[in-house]
Parts: C-alpha cells; sequence; structure tokens
C-alpha cells in the first residue's frame, strides 16, 4: 500500500466549523491522517496523509463538501508518497 | 419501557432466502435485512459508506454483501473487505457499516437498536410462517386492534373464545381453541406499522387451508385497524 502525504487548500464560501467537522468526519471514515491549518469563511487548508487511494477519495469528499457550503477550488501541495508495509 | 429498547421483529424468516437481502424500516430508520449463503441473518443500516446507496439493492457473496453503485464488499461484521477500483487497497476498519443484533425466533427475525439490549425474547416453538402485513395505522393503533380482534379456529366449527396475550413488548399471542398464532409487530413510522404472523404447531396441520383461513384474518385484521380512530392520531411511541 502506498501512503501519500499531502497538503489541501479549500477556497471558496464556507461555514468554517461545518466544514471542518465535514472534514475531520471523512478522514476518520477514511482512515486518514488529518492537521488543519487555516481555517475561514473563504479558505480552510490541512494537512492529509494516509493511503493514495483514500487521499484522492477525501479530496473529492470535500470538494463536494457539506450542505452549508462552496467549495470553488482545491489546491493539492505535496504528495509525498511513501511506501507502506 | 420504550419501544426503541426492545427487540423488533423485522421480516418473517422465510421472506428473507440465503443469498438475499431485502429493505425495511424500523422507527423511521432504513435497514437491511439479508441473509448469507451459510443462513445466518443480519440486519444493518441500509447504507453503503461510500456514497450512500441503500445495502438492500445489493447482493450477496458468501458472507459478504456488497453494494450495487460501486461493489464495495463488506463481510458479517459490517467492515469493508473489498473496493473493486482500488483492489491492492488494505481497506482500512473505519469503512464500517452500522450493524445490528440479529436473532431468530418465532419464525422471524428480530433486531434492536441500543447497544446494550435487553435479552432476546425466548420462545423455540416449532412455527409456520404465515405472512407479513403492512398497516397504515402507528404501533399503538395496530395493538389495539390486535387486542380487540377475534379468531375463528381453524378447521372446527365450534364457537371458542379469542384470547390475546402480550408475550413480549412486540409480541403477541392470539390463541383461540387450539389454534395459536404469533404477530410481531414491527413499528416502521408513526403511521406505518408491520405485523409478521406465525402460526405455532406442525407444518401438516396448517399448511395450504390454514394458512388462507388465517390469512383472511390477517386481512380483517388490517381493516380494523386502518379504520379505528386511533390510526389518524400519531402515537406515543412509549410502551407502558
Amino acid at each position: 500500500m502506498t501512503r501519500e502525504s499531502a497538503r489541501f487548500v479549500f477556497k471558496g464560501s464556507f461555514r468554517t466549523k461545518s466544514f471542518v467537522e465535514f472534514a475531520r468526519h471523512r478522514a476518520e471514515r477514511l482512515g486518514l491522517d488529518v492537521q488543519f491549518g487555516q481555517a475561514g469563511v473563504a479558505v480552510v487548508a490541512m494537512d492529509v496523509s494516509g493511503a493514495v487511494e483514500l487521499v484522492d477519495a477525501f479530496e473529492m469528499a470535500c470538494s463536494l463538501g457539506p450542505l452549508d457550503c462552496f467549495v470553488l477550488d482545491v489546491v493539492r501541495h505535496g504528495g509525498v508518497a511513501t511506501a507502506g508495509v | 419501557m420504550r419501544v426503541q429498547d426492545c427487540w423488533h421483529p423485522v421480516a418473517l424468516s422465510h421472506s428473507i432466502e440465503a443469498g438475499s437481502s431485502a429493505g425495511t424500516r424500523l422507527l423511521d430508520r432504513e435497514l437491511v435485512v439479508w441473509r448469507d449463503n451459510s443462513g445466518v441473518a443480519h440486519v444493518w443500516e441500509d447504507r453503503c459508506p461510500h456514497r450512500g446507496m441503500k445495502l438492500s439493492f445489493g447482493f450477496v457473496r458468501g458472507d459478504h454483501i456488497a453494494c450495487l453503485y460501486h461493489g464495495w464488499q463488506y463481510n458479517s461484521g459490517g467492515h469493508c473487505q473489498y473496493i473493486p477500483a482500488h483492489p491492492a487497497l488494505e481497506v482500512p476498519k473505519t469503512i464500517k457499516v452500522q450493524v445490528y443484533p440479529a436473532h431468530e425466533r418465532s419464525g422471524m427475525i428480530w433486531t434492536t437498536l441500543p447497544e446494550n439490549p435487553a435479552a432476546v425474547p425466548e420462545d423455540d416453538e416449532p412455527v409456520v410462517p404465515l405472512r407479513s402485513l403492512y398497516l397504515g395505522c402507528g404501533f399503538d393503533a395496530a395493538i389495539e386492534a390486535l387486542s380487540a380482534c377475534r379468531l375463528v379456529p381453524f378447521a372446527s366449527d365450534a364457537p371458542a373464545e379469542t384470547t390475546v396475550s402480550r408475550v413480549t413488548d412486540t409480541l403477541f399471542a392470539v390463541s383461540c381453541a387450539q389454534d395459536r398464532l404469533l404477530v410481531g409487530v414491527q413499528a416502521i413510522s408513526t403511521t406505518r406499522t408491520a405485523c409478521h404472523l406465525s402460526l405455532c404447531g406442525p407444518a401438516q396441520r396448517y399448511l395450504g387451508a390454514g394458512q388462507i383461513h388465517f390469512n383472511d384474518w390477517a386481512l380483517q385484521l388490517r381493516r380494523a385497524a386502518e379504520q379505528a380512530p386511533a390510526a389518524q392520531a400519531a402515537p406515543d411511541r412509549d410502551v407502558a
């Protein structure tokens, strides 16, 4: 299994608490580690690591977001892949 | 005791064949009742954690059920084991369907929603499945109609008294002469109730004509429940 660490910057219009809870729930469901950085009404950033396929799934899930948030753009940095055990 | 804390019948055992699944509702929660190929019944939340598709539309393979949408496969513990789009992925244990306890008693599949449920109702007498009946009324209205019902004995013209007794909070026994009918009452929602009916006794006594006889009674029960004034009111889910 290949692991990846990536930084995501979601841009749009957010109810910050709602979006952060949504992202935290999805990360937990997908077995990913997540550390939140900047979290505002226009930008939410986070570092995510785990299986590369599930990091992709996380990006897809958060690009849809909760009903009360509107994601306009997703910027993905890093993508440091390491071979897992 | 509140209805939410009880064991609830969610299907007749014979309605869920090995390798098949069916959707149902209990207290407004959507559930899938499925039976694996070894014959073990399962009751789960009817929702794939991936995209929310109903698992009752899925397919059973061995002791797994798979979502129809993207084929995610779940083992009997509810854990996702295999994602076809990522065959090499070691799926994290966090991808899991909500699983509820399931037991079979009195010819019915039972489940309960709390994490620490009460003991399973004991009843191991042989039964003949009759049918599941869906009523356009709430739980209390269904019980009220059931309590007032009268049964005509099978294969006997002699009049006999009908006795309705409550075996558990959601299981009733309707007796008349030598006949004993078990009625499991499923609270689907505030306005919908299901009754799962089994006949106590050997199959040779009731199969065929006996089932037809009591099916007619079941239809009368439905009519009575839906016409009762209580059927129009939103019932209180608490049971004294």
